[in-house]
């Protein structure tokens, strides 16, 4: 009599049980297809907002510098070229940095040390963009117009190729320094994620190498960088993907002026800077189209990176399974 | 895993030998070759070593002779400091920096202690195979070719002769010489680990410290290690940490027993498994404890 209740109990329950988990899953589910209805929205609304522009300049909008508010004359050449060198700039100080800081805290740094640092470094991540560009324009520029620039324009800016990307007035602002804020702000996401990965190299594999007699450098260069390739690349690309959208930092110190001028230290535009800066003032329906579809090429640059880097990863993979 | 430098396990101190009593038998237990092997001369041979781990002393005044071209095994429970005393001997510790140890290590007449001692030289003379396999995240070649070019600078056919004679020393090259070009961590466990073996062998050690090098194996590994240990001891000086005293007794010429750091009894092994001096010794053989 008894066990019988206590069967019914439980069939109650695991039918309410089933309902639940239908719920649950019902709720799951919804989740998820909103964040893909998201990203197709948005990816709807750039394309109908900048259907204008595109449709007036082409695909002259993707190769011309003009950007004449008062003939309403549109092209996306400046900023796209402010976005990718920028990035670049950023990246070439960053990756190396990053690199040389992660391995000081999983290789070598006492291990009083290892925290301390590792905490600056969350901090440093932990600080809101517009701190930079504040810190960037007031406190940056003028010491690197006054000192630094100098020296380099007079050693580095008469050398044959690379001279002329140092040349010219000591502004304080321009391209070189916006690469230089977004390198600090890219090198805590880099170095997180590389001394993330360089710790889950086994301890063993490290001895093995140390055993033969390998320096710490070889130790590093053949066992830990390929055993963590694909984390370090996709540290960096982490890094590229904030460095080619960040906007508040670049705007303070970028310059903003459209044109592609070969010298770094020239002032110059991004495209979040564009947008950031002319979005508010954009009169007229070929103003704000073109504003928006220079939104869209962002989006579409930053797709690209990153599909690139997940392709680079999946070819990295299969080329080592190809070989057993 | 095996946690052979974690702390000692609890045993019953009655079974211990007064510390006095041991001192008066070592000097007569300790002369390896006093039983049936040939004797030979040593190659490494430890005075008063001892080893800290910050302030744990894992080693206490261990001296012993290993012979030259023979298997010396080290057998103990876990935590008795055998794994640890191997790892003095290529100073793979000083990778921790709270890992320190003092006394004499002579290897060749110098001692390997000294802070002059050149590590990297050091380490090509003493060759080190873990209780994992660790394949370098390279091909079987470069695995191979990896740890000679830290020392030599080979064309290419004497860098494929090199690389051919290590893997025909570690019993691999039949299995695998068509696929040199594969990543090592391919392998199964077994080749895996004679490949580790054969990449020690490639820069020509004097030496080979071997620690636990089949207790991550199947069987038929195992047994293939073994037979490799066998044929290698003819060119090394072997030296292998094992927890398995059947192992021990199968493969080794001599071997010393420790037990909580210290070193309890060193003889042939012979002598160490039929008729120990000392009664722990015995126990330990027998699986009455550890």
């Amino acid at each position: 009599m008894e066990q019988e209740l206590s069967v019914d109990v439980s069939a109650a329950r695991m039918q309410r049980g089933a309902m639940l988990d239908r719920i649950f899953r019902g709720a799951t589910r919804l989740f998820a297809i909103f964040v893909l209805a998201v990203v197709i929205g948005i990816v709807i609304s750039l394309l109908v907002g900048a259907y204008p522009a595109l449709k007036k300049f082409g695909f002259g909008f993707l190769t011309s510098t003009e950007w004449n508010p008062v003939t309403n004359e549109f092209g996306a050449l400046v900023a796209i070229f402010g976005t990718l060198v920028t990035s670049a700039i950023a990246l070439i100080i960053a990756v190396p940095v990053s690199f040389g800081i992660a391995l000081f805290i999983t290789e070598l740094a006492p291990r009083w040390l290892k925290r301390p640092i590792g905490v600056a470094i969350e901090l440093l991540a932990a600080i809101p963009s517009i701190i930079y560009g504040m810190w960037g324009l007031f406190v940056f520029s003028p010491l690197f117009a006054d000192y630094i620039q100098p020296w380099v324009t007079d050693h580095i800016g008469s050398w044959p190729v690379i001279g002329p990307l140092f040349d010219g007035p000591p502004m304080g602002i321009g391209m070189f320094t916006a690469g230089l804020i977004l390198a600090i702000m890219v090198i805590p996401f880099i170095t997180a994620v590389m001394r993330d990965v360089f710790d889950v190299v086994p301890t063993v594999l490290k001895e093995s190498a140390y055993g033969l007699g390998a320096t710490t450098w070889e130790v590093v260069r053949y066992v830990v960088l390929p055993y963590t390739k694909v984390g370090v690349i996709g540290g960096i690309m982490l890094g590229l993907g904030r460095a080619l959208g960040e906007t508040m930092a670049v705007t303070f110190v970028i310059g903003n002026a459209h044109e592609i001028s070969a010298s770094l230290f020239n002032p110059g535009n991004t495209i979040s800077s564009t947008l950031a800066n002319e979005f508010t003032e954009a009169v007229g329906s070929i103003y704000t189209s073109s504003l928006i579809a220079l939104g869209l090429i962002l989006f579409l640059i930053t797709f690209v990176v990153l599909s690139l880097a997940k392709l680079l990863l999946m070819r990295l993979t299969a080329r080592e399974g190809k070989r057993s | 895993m095996n946690a052979s430098s974690g702390m000692p396990t609890a045993q019953n101190p009655s079974a211990r030998m007064p510390a006095s009593k041991r001192a008066d038998l070592r000097p007569s237990t300790q002369r390896p070759g006093g039983g049936s092997g040939a004797a030979n001369a040593p190659k490494l041979t430890v005075s008063g070593l001892d080893f800290h781990y910050g302030k744990y002393q894992a080693l206490k005044q261990i001296s012993l002779k290993i012979p030259e071209k023979q298997v010396t095994a080290f057998i103990g429970p876990s935590g008795c400091g055998k794994s640890t005393l191997l790892r003095v001997f290529n100073r793979i510790y000083e990778l921790y920096p709270d890992q320190r140890a003092s006394g004499e290590v002579l290897l060749d007449g110098a001692n390997i202690l000294d802070k002059q001692q050149d590590l990297n030289k050091l380490r090509a003379k003493i060759g080190m195979v873990f209780q994992k396999p660790t394949p370098f995240p390279m091909s079987i070649y470069d695995n191979i070719a990896f740890g000679v070019r830290l020392y030599e600078r080979l064309p290419r056919p004497d860098m494929d002769e090199r690389v051919e004679w290590a893997l025909k020393k570690a019993a691999l090259w039949d299995e695998i010489k068509d696929k040199l070009k594969q990543v090592g961590t391919q392998l199964s466990g077994g080749q895996q680990q004679r490949l580790c073996i054969a990449r020690a062998i490639a820069v020509k050690p004097a030496v080979m410290l071997l620690d636990e090098p089949a207790s991550a194996l199947d069987p038929i590994s195992t047994l293939k290690i073994e037979e490799l240990i066998n044929e290698l001891k003819d060119e090394y000086t072997i030296v292998i940490v094992t927890h398995n005293m059947q192992q021990a007794a199968r493969v080794s010429d001599f071997t010393a027993f420790l037990y909580l750091g210290e070193l309890i009894e060193f003889n042939d092994t012979n002598t160490i498994f039929t008729t120990p001096h000392l009664k722990q010794t015995e126990d330990y053989i027998t699986g009455r404890y550890g």
